[in-house]
């Protein structure tokens, strides 16, 4: 057994000490490797960023109203009475004896995209004082909130960092009405960053949306309130609702995105490394061809055939081993933080930042792993098998 | 034995070499063929947008809405042929996930603005006298199962009906085909007035307008003809060609030329490393047998020659296997995904995109060992190996 392990150990040595004599195959295998690796990780560290912001906006302690089948807060409409039913459901969290119950107005303005410089849908939400109760992490960083009644709205620091048109000072029109940019807020990073913010009652009067409202936010008041203030809402036959956990919707609105850029990006990473594939193969037939009467040599003094085995598999293993170390870079160095928005499911644009994690890299290296052990396993059975006097009669 | 069965014999000297490097080949433009096939289906809207054709929005944005009196003023308007409008119903089938492009529409003025929809004259006539008529997208009824001659409900996750709910009944008349194969037939178009008589709010207010000029010359003038007419009203417009306004939304979803472009030159750069190397690497091996050519009375041009095709031959094969492939998964993907990205399909430009890329990367992979080969002293090459 240890002199099984001493053969493996000395042939190792060999094989990655002379990888220089094959540095330009060996050159080739890493660069196609790496690149594949860098390939998936751009798709996936896209998903992982769209997902962490859009599911890290959502509350276990907070439920979202709206109008049954809407599906996205734009789409959705409460009227006034039924807003004043639904803020006295049981389950609903009491402030000072006010219920924590938020009525949102979430209206698509025209912003202009810096990356392309063509429009692109903005969310400027209508939000009431009971805004800031129903969300952790809001504030301003520059400038200041807006004053209700006015014309005044907030900028998202994710949305000024893509779009242009709402800079901190700025005066925008909206139909006839005139808004000023008066403050720019973060909220922990969440898809709220991607809005605009303005007082509700100003925004449904110069929108011409009466006392509706789009959305209600709700502060639950205990654990298992969400059941209680779901029979009693679902039952009213003269309500048509849908009622979520705001975590539960948010999860749902990201699901889409992010399935989308998974299923592109993985059967474009699988193709990808069946191209560098083919090419570590021919990288390690050519090794163990050159390696000939190296091979037989050590058969020769008594070396047995598993330790050829092992010594190519394992130098295939270091190529795509390095190459995958050279892609994560790559991806690190290029992709990583890089901030962009896409349309997302509510029909406005969301920002979001490229995001590489331990769980992504996992999944990249296995993938490049799998190329060097199949890439290797192959060539490694030739140099196992090869017949030791014929390897010294046609290594000239 | 011909230039040509010499070469070929040369490429498969070593046979799972060559089929190796045909594999990595044949990846690249696997990848390439159906990414760009993809890519101009995103694209379509662009490409098929009419150029006479222009599209009139709310100013704050495409999703605000406009007063129906709007649409008289434009149509008054010097330099409108045709107009109509159209409002955004918010439409799924059966399950609210299953969303659909459902749109309300000023009927007759809406056919005629998009003469790419071929539609039968008795489906028109039927469709033109029926208030509670649809029409619907020949891919889409395909995928949705609906059959013309019955009755659906449609629902809307928007608007509610003013006799409760949210479900509206309609009258299947006829399908939306598509005048060539890469027209998009995946809409829904229903009667503004029947829709406008059953909402319970936003009554008499339009979407859009789609607005012809008698001429794209035009464009320009008319729209800020409309622009001004409704400056400073209480729902300003902003009038666009039909083009700038699908670029525009393509652009919102983000830059899909960029991760197309990186992911089809890694995927190129793979393949050029792999090929190129193993190239050079199996010229050299040859070195004597290119010197005993030599000796013969090859020349110098020719050998050059000889080492290009046979780089060329490996790149052709490969690719052309690849495109080949590409253009079968691209088909049977048009019809999983119709009704989702409709129009797709390998065309014309793409095969001919491929073609010059074969031709450059085997060039670029042949040429440096060709050079080689090709000043390569007799006596040298004689002498080695």
């Amino acid at each position: 057994m240890k002199s099984m392990m001493l053969q493996i150990i000395a042939v190792l040595t060999i094989n990655i000490k002379s990888l220089p004599q094959r540095f330009w195959m060996s050159t080739s295998t890493i660069g196609a490797v790496a690149l594949v690796v860098a390939v998936l990780l751009g798709f996936l560290a896209m998903a992982n960023g769209f997902q962490k912001t859009i599911s890290g906006t959502g509350s276990q302690d907070t439920a979202i109203v709206l109008r049954e089948g809407s599906q996205a807060e734009l789409n959705s409409v409460i009227s006034r009475p039924d807003q004043r039913i639904i803020e006295e459901a049981p389950g609903v969290a009491r402030q000072n004896g006010a219920p924590v119950a938020s009525g949102e107005l979430y209206v698509v303005v025209d912003g202009v995209k810096k990356a392309s410089q063509t429009e692109a849908n903005l969310p400027l939400r209508g939000v009431g004082p009971m805004g800031l109760n129903v969300r952790e992490g809001f504030k301003i960083t520059k400038g200041r909130m807006f004053a209700s009644g006015s014309n005044e709205v907030v900028a998202g620091a994710a949305l000024l960092r893509e779009f242009s048109g709402f800079e901190l000072g700025r005066t925008v029109r909206f139909g006839t009405s005139e808004w000023k940019v008066v403050g720019v807020f973060e909220a922990n990073g969440s898809i709220f960053e991607s809005e605009l913010w303005a007082d509700l009652p100003v925004v449904q009067s110069l929108f011409n949306r009466g006392s509706a409202v789009q959305v209600m936010r709700l502060g639950l008041s205990g654990q298992n309130t969400l059941e209680d203030m779901k029979s009693y809402l679902l039952e009213d036959q003269n309500l048509d609702l849908d009622i979520y956990t705001e975590q539960d919707y948010f999860a749902e609105q990201a699901s889409q995105t992010t399935n989308f850029i998974q299923y592109l990006g993985w059967p474009l990473g699988v193709a990808m490394a069946l191209g560098a594939l083919a090419g570590a193969l021919n990288t390690m037939y050519s090794s163990v061809a050159s390696r000939a009467s190296e091979i037989a040599t050590l058969r020769a003094i008594g070396f047995s055939g598993f330790s050829a085995f092992v010594g190519t598999l394992a130098e295939a293993l270091v190529l795509s081993a390095m190459g995958a170390v050279l892609g994560v870079l790559i991806a690190w160095a290029f992709f990583d933080g890089i901030s962009t928005s896409t349309l997302g499911a509510s029909f406005t644009q969301v920002v979001f930042t490229f995001e590489l994690s331990l769980d992504v890299i996992v999944q990249a290296l296995i993938l490049a792993l799998a190329i060097g052990l199949i890439g290797g396993i192959l060539p490694a059975v030739r140099a196992a098998r090869q017949n030791v006097a014929a390897a010294f009669q046609t290594a000239e | 034995m011909t230039i040509f069965g010499f070469v070929r014999k040369n490429m498969f000297r070593k046979k799972l070499r060559a089929i190796l490097m045909l594999a990595a080949t044949f990846i690249a433009f696997l990848i390439f063929g159906v990414l760009m096939a993809f890519f101009n289906a995103f694209n379509s809207g662009t490409e098929n947008a009419a150029a006479d054709r222009m599209v009139v929005v709310n100013k704050i944005n495409f999703t605000q809405t406009m007063p129906f009196a709007y649409f008289n003023r434009v149509k008054a308007i010097e330099g409108v042929e045709l107009a109509g409008h159209a409002n955004w119903f918010g439409g799924y089938y059966q399950d609210p996930k299953n969303q659909i492009p459902v749109f309300a529409v000023s009927p007759e003025e809406y056919l005629d603005l998009y003469p790419e929809w071929i539609i039968e004259d008795e489906v028109r006539d039927a469709f033109l006298s029926d208030r509670t008529a649809l029409l619907i997208g020949a891919d889409l009824a395909l995928r949705l199962g609906i059959e013309v001659g019955t009755q659906i409900p449609m629902f809307s996750n928007i608007y509610s009906h003013k006799d409760g709910g949210n479900s509206w009944s309609f009258n299947v008349v006829g399908l939306i085909e598509g005048r060539d194969k890469d027209t998009p037939t995946a809409n829904v178009i229903f009667h503004y007035d029947y829709f406008n008589e059953t909402i319970t709010f936003g009554q008499d207010n339009i979407g859009w307008m789609v607005v012809r000029t008698a001429s794209p010359d035009l464009n320009d003038v008319v729209a800020e003809r409309i622009d001004t007419q409704f400056a400073n009203s209480q729902a300003e417009t902003k009038t666009s060609s039909e083009k700038a306004f699908n670029k525009a939304f393509i652009a919102q979803l983000g830059n899909i030329t960029l991760i197309v472009g990186l992911v089809v030159g890694a995927a190129f750069l793979t393949i050029l490393m792999i090929v190129g190397n193993t190239m050079v690497m199996s010229i050299r091996e040859r070195t004597k047998e290119i010197g005993v050519l030599k000796t013969l009375g090859f020349s110098s041009p020719r050998i050059l020659r000889m080492v290009l095709a046979e780089s060329l031959l490996l790149s052709f094969v490969g690719g052309l296997l690849g495109m080949g492939v590409a253009t079968l998964i691209v088909a049977v993907m048009s019809v999983l995904l119709q009704g989702f990205i409709p129009g797709m399909a390998v065309g014309a430009d793409v095969f001919l995109q491929a073609l010059g890329i074969m031709f450059i990367l085997g060039l670029i992979t042949g040429l440096p060992p060709a050079l080689t080969a090709m000043r390569l002293p007799i006596v040298k090459a004689l002498s080695r190996g």
